[in-house]
């Protein structure tokens, strides 16, 4: 199995080429059976992942522009493992739920082709790789955005391309620099992470790059004040653009961070600390207000999701093994739930065709198998314990504890205000009277949706319990990635915060 | 006979006489076409078509073959790298874009075969121009091609294709004059018309006369900003890619231009290399605003060929940073750039023939973006194929057009040069919009009117060549590297 990363990242892409002579009526099925094995496949893989080991595994390396340094080159390791996991799972669970009538087929080969540049995303270690599949994610997401989305799609697909490619541009600029860097520090043309770092930058010169990546990473996470385009994509996107867009390609930020950031450049990390910390607690608690003030059951989703993804940011940068290893659990489980609940919206849009809060209430009489799951993801959301949202908000405010006491305890209200947005939404859509003629005919979730949800829910009940299956393996390699950035500043203080940081636990 | 002057003896083997081979080849091309059509009746423009195509591969391999001196003809032709280089793709191209005409609709200007003896006289005045350093066969070669393609153009004989023969004669005419007025300061100057020679005098004197230096070089950049439609120079590109058929824009989008950068290429070379400070900053402001001020006409434009024609030109502006940066590497990035745009728009242009309808009563124009709405419903691979050069114009990796900015911007930087960097990404996101644009009208959009065939004037020939751009466009990754061995080689091989 030494090509499994490189059959994992095209065999949907490859499968989409072919899927174009399948029959339109038949292609449902396809469509599952594809993104079925590409989970299978997932699975394979983390089967095969040793877990005790730090270092990237399955290594691959093939020169494409020698003379440029630029090298098909991918890898994997504890970091990237579950991200790759959970997306190859949310595809497959997506369509899975799929319920679109229009244009089945073209919809479920663009997915496909767009699972194919997420994967690429997580596990390419070239830097012009990675851009190569991140820049790609956004065709795919374009289209699904643009063809299958409400009234204002056209406005919102080409602000999300716009914004999103504006930021990711300003981040080739600084690829290229760091190419060149490397070129002239050692005089060979390289591109690979690997490689990249190897080197020690001066500290101002790390500022710079910081910024410069920050602009590609900080809009697609989104991080405030950079995150407009977020509810309006959110709000036209069919249900299986938002899921994939919530559950993946909001992560493929943060990653991004982890990957590039912390150990490029470990002075700029420690430098930019708490400015990032300030910018994520601004996005906890400035959108969950915005997301209590939302009338739109989606909307009210997006919002909650940019706040979680603040809080994530700051367990990233409180830069310790428990912060980082947080962030990243926080990343797999804010995954699951936050595409569950935009599945669990948009099978009431289904039935309904609105998503306004005003116009339900009282649906747990007529759907109640419907509002015990949506209740149990709602929890999970908010993070209550024995959840999987509880472990990785948990862990992230912890670490950044170690940083600051006061904004930890500031972003600690991330869990009352999701507290109170989620359960208000709660509130007027399942409780009170049934007063809307309307909503007495509903249904119950049917066979295909049930089959949709209950993994979803069992891994959330599981993952709460039993945390340490990915805990562990992301460890290893945070534990790692941290070392390196205490060896590679360039700085006596930075080394010395990262080490003050590190001192309780972890270690 | 009188003593005083020396008797000329001429060897023939002094001649270089191969370093003219190619073009000679062409011209013959040419003019046989025109016996041809003396002699016979009724013959079909696609043997006309095959003959060109025949004597520009003769051309072709006689180039490729070279392997003569690099001067000939009494110092005239230079065949460096550089321009055994150019000419490859001049030649590669107007193979390409002379297979277009084998369209199936029936339109004026192919019935004549002059038509092809005028592009073949366009291919070699392009060809001289690229292959020599002496200003006045540049000029000589300037004014045979661009003679050839006012013809050309007003022979499509509708108002919109005479209106733009017409801009384009009269402003080719003052650049022309430009072009004389810059090489008689320089001759005055130095004695010369030979660049390596002039560039010898000036560096040598230390650039004396130095108003009169800066006063010729501001004629040259207005008789090369023409061809090259650089800003301010540019106002005719739009009007003559939409009055023109699709086709001869094409040709007119890259193949002018090639030889415009060379000439450019060695003019400038002169100024760049002795880092003269107020060349480079006038090149400077041009090619900033050759990259900006179109990108954002072309936000505004209603009609895809008038957005091309921007778009063409934001990309000059490009390619003219090359010349600013100066190094090996960026003469590199030009050409690398160039043969990739010149896939993509080979590849749009194609398509857009190929869509060609000859009544458009009710849309503004040909090209306007109200009669490609909905396209997908009515032509799935059309919509697919245009998408995808759109991307790769907009420069999505891994698209061919993205490894040519990548590596052009990648060389400004190495450079040293990061605003000229930044300015070329910011340009680049503008860029999107309009070339989302499309996508947007032909994919998300519905149609305006009932379904009808799209492709009616496509051809064996234009698909085959669509194929041919959308293979490339498509695995242009693994060719990068390639390329750029080959065009390393020409250019070390000339010092540039």
């Amino acid at each position: 199995m030494d090509y499994i990363l490189s059959i994992l990242i095209f065999f949907p892409a490859l499968a989409a080429l072919i899927g174009i002579l399948v029959k339109k009526d038949s292609i449902f099925i396809y469509g599952l059976i594809v993104t079925g094995l590409e989970l299978l496949l997932s699975l394979i893989l983390y089967s095969l992942f040793d877990v005790h080991e730090a270092q990237m595994q399955f290594i691959e390396e093939y020169a494409i522009i020698p003379s440029y340094g630029i090298s098909y080159l991918v890898g994997i390791d504890g970091i990237s493992l579950f991200l790759v996991i959970m997306t190859t799972f949310m595809s497959f669970i997506s369509l899975l739920a799929l319920n679109e009538k229009k244009d089945l087929k073209q919809l479920i080969l663009t997915v496909l082709f767009l699972e194919m540049t997420m994967v690429g995303v997580f596990l390419a270690l070239d830097a012009i790789i990675f851009y190569l599949f991140w820049e790609l994610s956004l065709v795919p997401m374009l289209f699904i955005i643009g063809v299958w989305g409400g009234k204002q799609r056209i406005y919102a697909c080409i602000k999300f391309f716009l914004y999103t490619f504006l930021g990711s541009m300003i981040m080739l600029v600084a690829m290229l620099y760091l190419g060149y860097i490397y070129y002239a520090t050692t005089g060979i043309w390289s591109f690979s992470l690997l490689d990249w770092n190897l080197l020690l930058l001066p500290f101002d010169m790390q500022l710079w790059l910081f910024v410069a990546f920050f602009a590609g990473f900080a809009v697609k996470v989104p991080m405030f004040p950079f995150h407009t385009w977020l509810p309006y994509a959110h709000g036209q996107a069919p249900t299986i653009g938002s899921v994939l867009l919530a559950a993946v390609l909001l992560k493929m930020g943060t990653y991004g961070f982890i990957r590039f950031s912390l150990p490029l450049f470990p002075d700029a990390s420690v430098y930019f600390m708490i400015p990032m910390a300030i910018l994520a607690l601004i996005a906890i608690i400035y959108t969950a207000m915005l997301a209590y003030a939302q009338e739109d059951m989606k909307q009210v989703i997006a919002y909650s999701s940019v706040s979680h993804m603040g809080v994530i940011i700051l367990g990233t940068f409180a830069l310790n093994v428990e912060g980082i290893g947080g962030s990243i659990f926080l990343m797999i489980s804010h995954g699951l739930v936050s595409g569950a609940l935009f599945m669990l919206v948009g099978m009431l849009y289904d039935r309904r065709h609105t998503k306004m809060i005003s116009e339900f209430g009282g649906l747990a009489s007529v759907m109640p198998k419907f509002a015990v799951i949506f209740a149990l993801m709602l929890m999970a959301s908010v993070g209550l314990p024995l959840t999987i949202g509880f472990v990785g908000e948990f862990l992230s405010l912890l670490g950044f504890f170690k940083v600051s006491p006061i904004i930890a305890s500031l972003a600690g209200l991330t869990i009352i205000l999701g507290a109170v947005y989620m359960l208000v939404m709660y509130k007027s859509v399942f409780f009170g009277k049934l007063d809307n003629k309307k909503n007495e005919k509903l249904i119950d979730i049917n066979k295909n949706e049930v089959l949709a949800l209950l993994p979803l829910c069992f891994l959330v009940v599981l993952l709460g319990i039993f945390p340490k299956i990915i805990l562990t393996p992301v460890n290893t390699s945070v534990n790692e990635l941290v070392n390196i950035m205490e060896i590679k500043a360039v700085k006596q203080s930075s080394k010395d915060t990262l080490r003050i940081i590190n001192v309780i636990g972890g270690k | 006979m009188n003593p005083n002057i020396p008797s000329v003896v001429i060897d023939f083997a002094e001649l270089n006489f191969a370093s003219l081979l190619p073009m000679i080849i062409v011209i013959v091309g040419a003019l046989s076409i025109l016996c041809i059509d003396l002699f016979t009746k009724k013959t079909d423009k696609s043997l006309y078509i095959i003959l060109s195509v025949l004597f520009l591969l003769m051309a072709l391999g006689s180039i490729i073959g070279f392997s003569g001196p690099v001067r000939g003809m009494f110092d005239l032709m230079l065949i460096d790298g550089i321009a055994v280089l150019a000419q490859i793709i001049i030649l590669i191209s107007s193979v390409f874009f002379v297979l277009l005409y084998l369209n199936k609709m029936h339109f004026h200007e192919t019935q004549y075969p002059e038509y092809f003896t005028l592009y073949l006289f366009a291919v070699a005045g392009f060809m001289f121009m690229v292959s020599t350093d002496s200003l006045i066969l540049i000029f000589v070669g300037l004014e045979t091609s661009s003679m050839a393609l006012y013809t050309m153009i007003a022979m499509h004989n509708r108002h919109n294709a005479i209106e733009a023969a017409i801009k384009y004669f009269t402003m080719g005419a003052l650049a022309t004059a430009f072009f004389a007025f810059a090489s008689m300061i320089f001759y005055a100057l130095t004695g010369s018309v030979e660049l390596s020679i002039i560039s010898d005098v000036l560096v040598e004197s230390g650039f004396e006369n130095y108003a009169f230096v800066i006063v010729g070089v501001i004629f040259m950049v207005g008789a090369l900003g023409f061809k090259l439609s650089l800003v301010p120079f540019h106002a005719w590109v739009a009007d003559v890619y939409q009055g023109s058929s699709a086709a001869l824009a094409g040709f007119i989008s890259i193949v002018p231009k090639v030889a415009g950068f060379v000439v450019a290429l060695r003019f400038f070379e002169i100024f760049v290399a002795a880092r003269d400070p107020y060349v480079e900053a006038i090149l400077y402001v041009i090619v900033v605003l050759t990259m900006t001020i179109p990108n954002i006409l072309a936000l505004l434009q209603k009609d895809l060929a008038r957005m091309l024609a921007y778009s063409s030109i934001s990309s000059a502006g490009f390619v003219m940073s090359a010349i600013l940066i100066g190094t090996t590497q960026a003469t590199q990035a030009m050409f690398l750039y160039w043969i990739l745009f010149f896939v993509v728009n080979l590849g749009v242009f194609t398509l857009l023939w190929a869509m060609r309808n000859k009544d458009y009563e009710n849309y503004e124009s040909d090209y306007s973006y109200e009669r490609y709405a909905g396209l997908v419903r009515s032509s799935k691979y059309t919509a697919i194929l245009m998408a995808l050069f759109m991307l790769s114009l907009a420069g999505i990796p891994p698209l061919a057009i993205f490894w040519g900015k990548m590596y052009l911007i990648g060389s400004a930087i190495n450079s040293g040069m990061i605003y000229l960097a930044v300015i070329m990404f910011l340009n680049s996101a503008i860029a999107v919009y309009y070339y989302l644009r499309p996508i947007v009208v032909m994919f998300l959009l519905e149609p305006k009117d009932e379904k009808k065939k799209v492709l009616n004037n496509s051809s064996k020939a234009l698909r085959f060549v669509l194929t041919t751009c959308a293979i490339f466009t498509l695995l242009s990754i693994f060719l990068i590297e390639p390329l750029l061995n080959i065009i390393l080689y020409y250019v070390q091989s000339s010092g540039f």
